[in-house]
Order: structure tokens, then sequence, then C-alpha cells
């Protein structure tokens, strides 16, 4: 069974880009343009990962970081954060990796398959 | 609360932390933010030439110069305001932190807003904020937020205040302040004391007797202030206090903290920003407000 990934990007072109990526390296993927719905359609979907926008114009990406660790559920579950902020490894310490856009492909495949296979 | 927001800043990025949070506060929560910012010191009483904060030149003042400067402002933040409809430029000459008194005192701002420094810092500066919030932060009869991490200000929004005491009179402003703005946004509260054991090898017991008493004494002091308010969380543990209160920060993903300006010195207007402010504004992940009067809490 394929392990699915959670794109949380409130720009329709990065969700776009990142559902064919992940499509084509064979994971499932399921879409939340905002923090808010983010933590609804993580309750329904249960993602394997999650990649993590930061600014976004309801709720910022640290708000719904901070109630994905309070749900006994999902607390585990891997980020990636994938912003255009500068500075934005500090913003969720936690994160299993901080990637800033442009980013490179790669390099986060790479990232997605060391940490769920 | 958060009526009037005084965004004081001098355009380099240094300031950006702070102005995403101020333009974020206006279209958040409907509040007018004033984007302030003081174009050079005088080189006479009354002299049209100034020197520029930002580079140190000599610069006649004009209104050809004015409108260039506010130009650049718009540019700078350009992003910041789109859609931002309650947002203004104020530009004027004169020392930094007294002109930014004088205006946050004629607008009635309920929020003074800057960066702890300008930025164009020599290492000796990381360690300490900038003279300007030092001095603003000292006077200002509203309370004052900055922000000096890029990180701290990805937050948008408050949702999770930390409280920080240490029993002191101004505390008690810092708390009212808190509290009535965890009331007005529906956050949660953290009341923290940090037992500080720095520098000093104690007894165990003699730790845990004191973290006892101390949760008593939130108890004591705090909780009748609430009234039906029950999003608060007490935590009292030993350690360094600016590192304990970051770590807590961190830890319980903070967007807020709040603490009293000083403790030592009742006479405010010989009070330093105390030290562990200063280091909590230096290294939190979050905007730090300072709550030095008891006037607009």
């Amino acid at each position: 069974m394929s392990k699915k990934i959670l794109i949380i990007d409130d720009d329709q072109d990065i969700r776009s880009y990142l559902g064919d990526l992940f499509s084509d390296n064979g994971y499932e993927t399921v879409m939340a343009e905002d923090g808010a719905v983010a933590m609804e359609v993580a309750e329904n979907e249960k993602p394997d990962l999650i990649t993590l926008d930061l600014e976004m114009p309801g709720e910022w990406g640290p708000r719904f970081y901070r109630k994905l660790s309070q749900s006994e559920e999902l607390k585990r579950t891997p980020v990636i954060v994938i912003s255009g902020l500068q500075a934005n490894k500090y913003a969720i310490p936690k994160a299993i990796a901080t990637l800033t856009k442009p980013f490179d492909a790669e390099e986060l495949i790479r990232i997605v398959k060391d940490t769920i296979g | 609360m958060f009526k009037k927001i005084l965004l004081a800043t001098t355009g380099s990025p240094a300031s950006f932390g702070a102005a995403r949070v101020a333009f974020d506060m206006a279209k958040r929560y409907g509040s007018e933010v004033t984007i302030f910012h003081v174009v050079g010191v005088p080189t006479k009483a009354f002299s049209h030439v100034v020197n520029d904060v930002r580079t140190g030149e000599e610069v006649e003042v004009d209104e050809e110069y004015l409108a260039w400067v506010e130009e650049e402002l718009k540019t700078t933040f350009a992003k910041q305001f789109e859609g931002a409809d309650n947002a203004k430029i104020v530009l004027t000459t004169g020392v930094p932190a007294r002109e930014i008194l004088r205006e946050a005192r004629k607008a009635d701002s309920d929020l003074v807003v800057m960066a702890a420094s300008s930025g164009e810092n020599a290492s000796f500066h990381k360690g300490y904020p900038g003279s300007t919030l030092q001095k603003v932060a000292k006077a200002a009869r509203c309370p004052v937020l900055s922000v000096h991490r890029e990180s701290a200000s990805y937050w948008g929004g408050f949702s999770n205040i930390l409280f920080g005491t240490d029993f002191s009179k101004q505390a008690e402003s810092a708390f009212k302040f808190a509290l009535s703005t965890a009331r007005e946004l529906d956050c949660d509260l953290t009341i923290f004391h940090a037992l500080d054991i720095s520098g000093k090898v104690l007894d165990q017991n003699e730790i845990e007797e004191n973290l006892i008493i101390a949760r008593k004494r939130i108890r004591e002091t705090y909780v009748p202030l609430m009234g039906d308010f029950k999003n608060y969380d007490i935590e009292v543990w030993e350690g360094t206090p600016y590192v304990e209160i970051v770590k807590l920060a961190r830890e319980k993903s903070v967007d807020l903290v709040c603490l009293a300006h000083h403790t030592n010195e009742l006479d405010p207007e010989r009070a330093r920003i105390g030290s562990t402010v200063e280091q909590v504004i230096l290294r939190a992940n979050c905007p730090v407000v300072s709550v030095s009067k008891p006037d607009k809490v």
C-alpha cells in the first residue's frame, strides 16, 4: 500500500507541483490550502508525512504544527517545512527538514524516502 | 485593545519581523497601523539638514526628499500593504526614541511595535537590545511589542500567551495586559514563574519547597483576578529565568510572551529594562511584550 502525504500550501501551483512530484514517485497525496482546513484533513486521512508552508492567509504553519503536536493520534507524523520565508528552520524546530522555495525536488524526495520509505 | 498600533521602523531588514507582526495584527484584528519612521537627526536645532538614520549622511529634508523616503517605505513593505486598509505612513525628523514616544502619546497608541535593534549592529549589539527600544520601552505609556528573530514573526495572530512573573509590583500590569489580551482574543494563558537558582547550589528539598510556595503564590495572586477565565495553566520550576521562559515558550508553541519591563526599581523613570526581559526579547521564537506602566492594560 502506498504511503500518503498531506500537502499544506496556500499556493495552488505549489500544491499541484508537489502533488505531481509525489505521485510520480509512488506516493498518494491529499491537499489543504490553509492550516485550519489541514487539521481536519489530517484527522480524516491520517497521512504518513506532511509538507507544511509557513505563511498562509488564515492559519499559519506554526499554529497548525502546535495543534498537530497536541493530537495523540497525529503528534508523531513527520513534518517537512517548505516555505519562502527566511530563517524558517527556527520556526518549527522539530520539523524533520526545512526547505526554502525554490527547493530542489530531488533533495525533497530523498528526505521523504529516508523518512517514510 | 489593539485599535491603534504604532509600528516604529527604520525600514531595514532588522525590522521586517516587527512589520510582519504589526501588519498581520492590523489585518487580523482590524487595527489601525501607523508606520512611523524618523528620517534623521537634525544637525542643529530646527535644522532642515539632518543626519540620515540609515546612512549617517547629511541630507536636506524637503518635500521631495520626504516623498522619496515614503516611496521607499511603500516599496519595502509592498507585500504587507496589500490588503491593509488601515495603514498610513508618518515621517518626521528628530531623535528616534523621543519622536516615537511623542507620536505614541499624540496618537494615543495602544501598542508600540518595533524591532530590538536597527540591525547595523556590531557583534556587541547581539546580546543587548538597541538603545531606542530601551528608551521607548521604559517611557511608553502603552505596552511595547518587540520582535527580534525573523522566525518570531511567523505565527499569524495570538492564541497562546505566556506570562512570566517574579511577583513584583510591575508584573501586575503585565498580567492585566496578558489576561485582557487572552480574554479578548480567546487565547490560552500560561502563568510561569522560574525560581532563580543561577549561581546557587541549593538543597533539593529547599528548591521544591520554594516551588510549592511559588505555585501557591500564583494561585493567591493571579487566579482571583481571572473571574470566569478558565483557559490557564500554572507552571513553576527552577532555572535561569530567561532560559526557562524561552524554553517553555518554545515547547508550548507560545505565540506571545508577556513580561514586566523591570522589577527592582520601583520608580519607572529610573528603571532600566530588566536583564531577563532583554534576553527573552533577543531569544524568543515569538513576539515579546514588555509592559512598563498600568495605563493601557
